[in-house]
């Protein structure tokens, strides 16, 4: 954990410091003279060696503390504790129900497999992987929200379940649309890789219902990398729905990381990497606990 | 004896009324409300503090400034707003005095404890100190620095100790009385009260500030002024409520029509009571189609169609009819901004005053077709900038007939001219025979892209060479500073109204600042400092035309496009015209309750 993480904190910090651009000359305003930059270089300390900035960086991690904004002053910890909500509320049913749709088509489609249904659901997730979400999302908004009214074209509100209903509900029906067909073909895939064990030929044999097979015996098996790939999308969700957020106004923590990349905003970006890294590492340390749960012949050392 | 008591309470309840200031009665309708967007987030409510255009609006709606504009009155007039009247001018423009409206009250806060807080003169000079203030590095010092008599001896002296003293007395910046100002300048301005209408001088009151600051100094999230507005909800980047302040002093419509277009609008407003719609709410909404298909579906009422999203509203400069049918109004105004291509004038390839230089940048200039900048680049949404000064800023000059126009046959022959030959693939070289290439630097975005393009094709079609340098804007602005970018394409957008604004550009001085292409021409130079000594009128305007022949026949940059505003209004709102300085305008306007 410590050498990965720290890895991500040297990438960042190279990363920043290459190409990130000195924001003193921004902040400084429209008109301003040397003497000016410099004194704003020294509040945000970008004038220190780099050591003493990459140091300052480690201590941030360690105490949890990576201060303000450096162009709202807000502090950090406030920002991602206000924005993750939003995100949240559209991830987690987005993903539970993504997860429930596709395990549960890439079941059906792999019993019936190489039939005309099973042709035709991977056509159709074939199309649907390649178009961009962006197509996606300014279709649907168009169409749900401003054509047909069903949903309203932007905003989010103060109240858990009016956001979750009336502002995140066209949000999660995008997320969905787009995530279902790339996890439906790869969920399919370990369906199937199952299907042919003879385990299953067995289970058949004794005379075990179609559906306990499928749902117990195969499920259960094909679990381990179900949840593999599930786990690892986890972090990624979070800020690959910037997009989402961005058209729809939700104000998450997708949104805040474009925000702070455009105003080189490095506290917040460096708070969200190490912070999105070590999610990373929790959610692959989760993976391997949730393998021993599912598949008792797993050890975990 | 019971009327003794009775006459003696009547006394002191009488004293104690005049003593404090009333409480006004609040014409705003809570149930009013309109929605407007931004397409860019804000950062924060600090009037020193706030350095773009979204947090500007908001703090404009919040504190109150010692001058405002008048709302109808074209090009853009002064009017007081926490000042009683105009300022006395005295000592050939180095001394103004001001006296402030008795009874403004600020919006109640915790940090009054519990008692009504009157707006007084030294809150107006702490709010100017702290521009000054090194600790809180403001981006609007330049304001301040440099004009008022002591304050720059106090910022050297808290650079030294680390401390602005808040509480020394300044030759400069003078509370005579609870209510009387005076200001003393070091030397001649005519545009400070152009400086006292601009929002960072939006008047804070101390207490607020010192319960509320953050570790620089800055007070970004708890804005308490004095004006029509309080802030009420605030989601960072997404959301942002504004209610009417209950302790506002309120004012009567009473504006003065400057055109037949204007009619309708003051028979709408005149007489009353503002401000009238009692609740804001603003959208941040970065995605056009969203925004866009937002205000089409009456989620917004306000809207600014800008450039790329122009086309889908508007044609030939008119709204679509489908648009109009709908009771939706197009309010079109050419934006007190202007776009130009500067070369720098220290540059060894295109800088100098020598003739071969000269002819060099002019022939550039010429080769430089606007027309195709506005039609493509900016999709018909933008006017020539013939003249330094644009519309709407005092000082422009609407018919002016520029010595630069577009002419690639004259460019081709100035080059021949002054020895800038063509070589065998025909590039031209250097008149002393070297390679001439010229490099433009610009941003990776979309606009940038087109604009390399155009001046690729531009310079193309004169045999010269270019080369694209992309950089980040923050990196452009480092080495601007440094006098290390050969040619940039960039804008001014008008801090105040006046020529003044816009004529400094070029003002040698002002290299490393303001001055973008490090331009150092003395005739010019001469000349701008008289103006910036001259109050405003036909005497300076004579000399803002000489500098402006000077800047031609110099070609330090070619002047481009200024852009039009366009804000599409829906039918409920009433009393609205875009005005070229103001941001915030909903203390001006009325709405109809929603069904």
């Amino acid at each position: 954990m410590a050498p990965t993480m720290l890895g991500v904190v040297l990438l960042v910090f190279l990363l920043f410091n290459w190409v990130g651009g000195d924001p003193a000359y921004v902040l400084a305003g429209k008109i301003s003279n040397q003497e000016q930059i410099d004194n704003i270089r020294r509040q945000l300390g970008v004038d220190q060696p780099y050591y003493v900035q990459l140091g300052i960086f480690i201590k941030q991690i360690l105490t949890a503390d990576f201060g303000a904004s450096w162009s709202t002053n807000e502090s950090v910890s406030h920002i991602l504790v206000t924005r993750l909500g939003p995100s949240l509320t559209v991830l987690i049913p987005l993903l539970i129900l993504v997860t429930f749709i596709a395990v549960g088509l890439a079941l059906a489609v792999a019993y019936v497999r190489g039939s005309l249904t099973d042709r035709m659901v991977m056509i159709v997730c074939t199309v649907g992987l390649s178009i961009s979400i962006l197509v996606y999302i300014i279709v649907f908004q168009y169409v749900f929200a401003y054509k047909l009214g069903w949903f309203p074209v932007q905003g989010w509100g103060n109240d858990f379940w009016e956001n979750l209903i009336k502002y995140a509900s066209l949000p999660i029906l995008i997320g969905l649309t787009v995530s279902i067909a790339p996890n439906l073909r790869l969920y399919r895939t370990f369906v199937l890789d199952e299907i042919n064990q003879d385990y299953v030929r067995t289970a058949r044999a004794k005379g075990v219902g179609e559906n306990r097979i499928m749902w117990i015996h195969v499920l259960r098996n094909a679990s381990i990398p179900i949840i593999t790939n599930l786990m690892a999308e986890l972090p990624g969700l979070l800020l690959g729905s910037f997009l989402i957020e961005r058209f729809f106004s939700i104000p998450g923590i997708g949104r805040e990381v474009i925000l702070a990349v455009e105003r080189s905003d490095f506290p917040v970006i460096k708070a969200i990497t190490v912070y999105v890294a070590f999610a990373t590492i929790i959610t692959n340390l989760l993976a391997d606990l949730m393998y021993k749960a599912v598949d008792p012949r797993v050890q975990l050392k | 004896m019971t009327f003794r008591v009775l006459r003696s309470a009547a006394i002191i309840a009488l004293l104690m009324f005049s003593a404090t200031p009333s409480q006004p009665a609040m014409a705003a309708d809570m149930n009013k409300v309109i929605r407007d967007v931004f397409p860019a987030g804000e950062t924060g409510f600090d009037p020193v503090a706030g350095n773009d255009l979204y947090s500007g609006t908001i703090i404009q709606a919040i504190f109150d400034t010692l001058y405002t504009y008048d709302y109808l009155a074209r090009p853009s007039k002064i009017v007081p707003l926490a000042a009683e009247s105009l300022p006395q001018i005295t000592d050939n423009g180095k001394t103004y005095t001001i006296k402030l409206k008795k009874g403004i009250l600020f919006n109640d806060d915790p940090a009054f404890g519990g008692k009504k807080r009157e707006l007084t003169a030294d809150d107006v000079i702490y709010s100017l100190k702290r521009l000054a203030d090194p600790k809180i590095r403001s981006p609007w010092v330049f304001l301040v620095e440099g004009k008022f008599v002591g304050l720059d001896e106090e910022i050297a002296a808290a650079k030294k100790s680390g401390k602005f003293n808040y509480d020394s007395k300044l030759p400069g910046l003078e509370a005579v009385d609870k209510y009387t100002l005076r200001f003393r300048l070091k030397d001649t301005d005519y545009n400070l009260p152009y400086v006292l209408a601009h929002e960072p001088t939006g008047i804070v009151a101390r207490e607020v500030i010192e319960k509320y600051s953050e570790s620089d100094g800055r007070t970004m999230a708890n804005p308490v002024g004095s004006g029509p507005y309080k802030l009420a909800q605030w989601v960072r980047s997404s959301k942002i409520v504004l209610e009417a302040n209950p302790n506002y002093r309120g004012f009567t419509w009473d504006f003065v029509p400057q055109d037949a277009a204007d009619q309708k609008l003051v028979a709408q407003m005149k007489g009353k009571k503002m401000p009238q719609v009692g609740r804001i709410e603003v959208s941040i909404i970065e995605e056009d189609q969203a925004r866009w298909l937002a205000f089409q579906n009456r989620e917004l009422d306000i809207m600014n169609m800008e450039g790329p999203l122009a086309p889908q509203a508007i044609a030939d400069g008119k709204l679509k009819p489908e648009l109009t049918a709908k009771g939706i109004r197009l309010d079109r105004i050419v934006d007190p901004e202007i776009s130009f291509t500067y070369w720098n004038l220290q540059d060894p390839v295109v800088g100098g005053l020598t003739k071969e230089k000269i002819a060099l940048r002019r022939a550039m200039a010429m080769s430089y077709d606007v027309a195709q900048d506005i039609n493509v680049i900016r999709n018909g949404q933008a006017v020539q900038a013939n003249y330094p000064i644009p519309p709407g800023v005092v000082g422009h000059v609407p018919d002016w007939k520029s010595g630069i126009k577009y002419d690639p046959a004259g460019a081709n022959a100035l080059l021949d001219r002054f020895g800038y030959k063509k070589g065998p693939e025909g590039w031209r070289t250097t008149p002393d025979g070297k390679p001439l290439v010229v490099t433009l630097f610009s941003r990776p975005d979309s606009l940038g892209r087109q604009q390399d393009e155009l001046w690729k094709k531009s310079l193309d079609s004169i045999g010269i060479r270019m080369d694209v340098h992309k950089d980040k804007f923050a990196e452009l602005l480092k080495l601007e500073k440094q006098c290390k970018v050969m040619s940039r394409p960039a804008a001014w957008i008008a801090d105040y109204p006046d020529g003044d604004n816009f004529m400094q550009l070029l003002y040698g001085p002002n290299t490393g600042a303001s001055n973008f292409g490090c331009a150092k021409i003395p005739e010019y130079d001469a000349l701008y400092a008289r103006t910036a000594k001259m109050p405003p009128g036909p005497e300076r305007d004579k000399l803002y035309q000489e500098m402006t022949r000077i800047a031609e026949a110099y070609a330090p940059w070619r002047l481009t496009i200024s852009r039009y505003r366009n804000q599409l209004i829906q039918a409920r709102v009433e009393g609205y015209k875009k005005h070229p300085i103001l941001h915030a305008q909903w203390q001006y306007l009325d709405v109809a309750p929603p069904k």
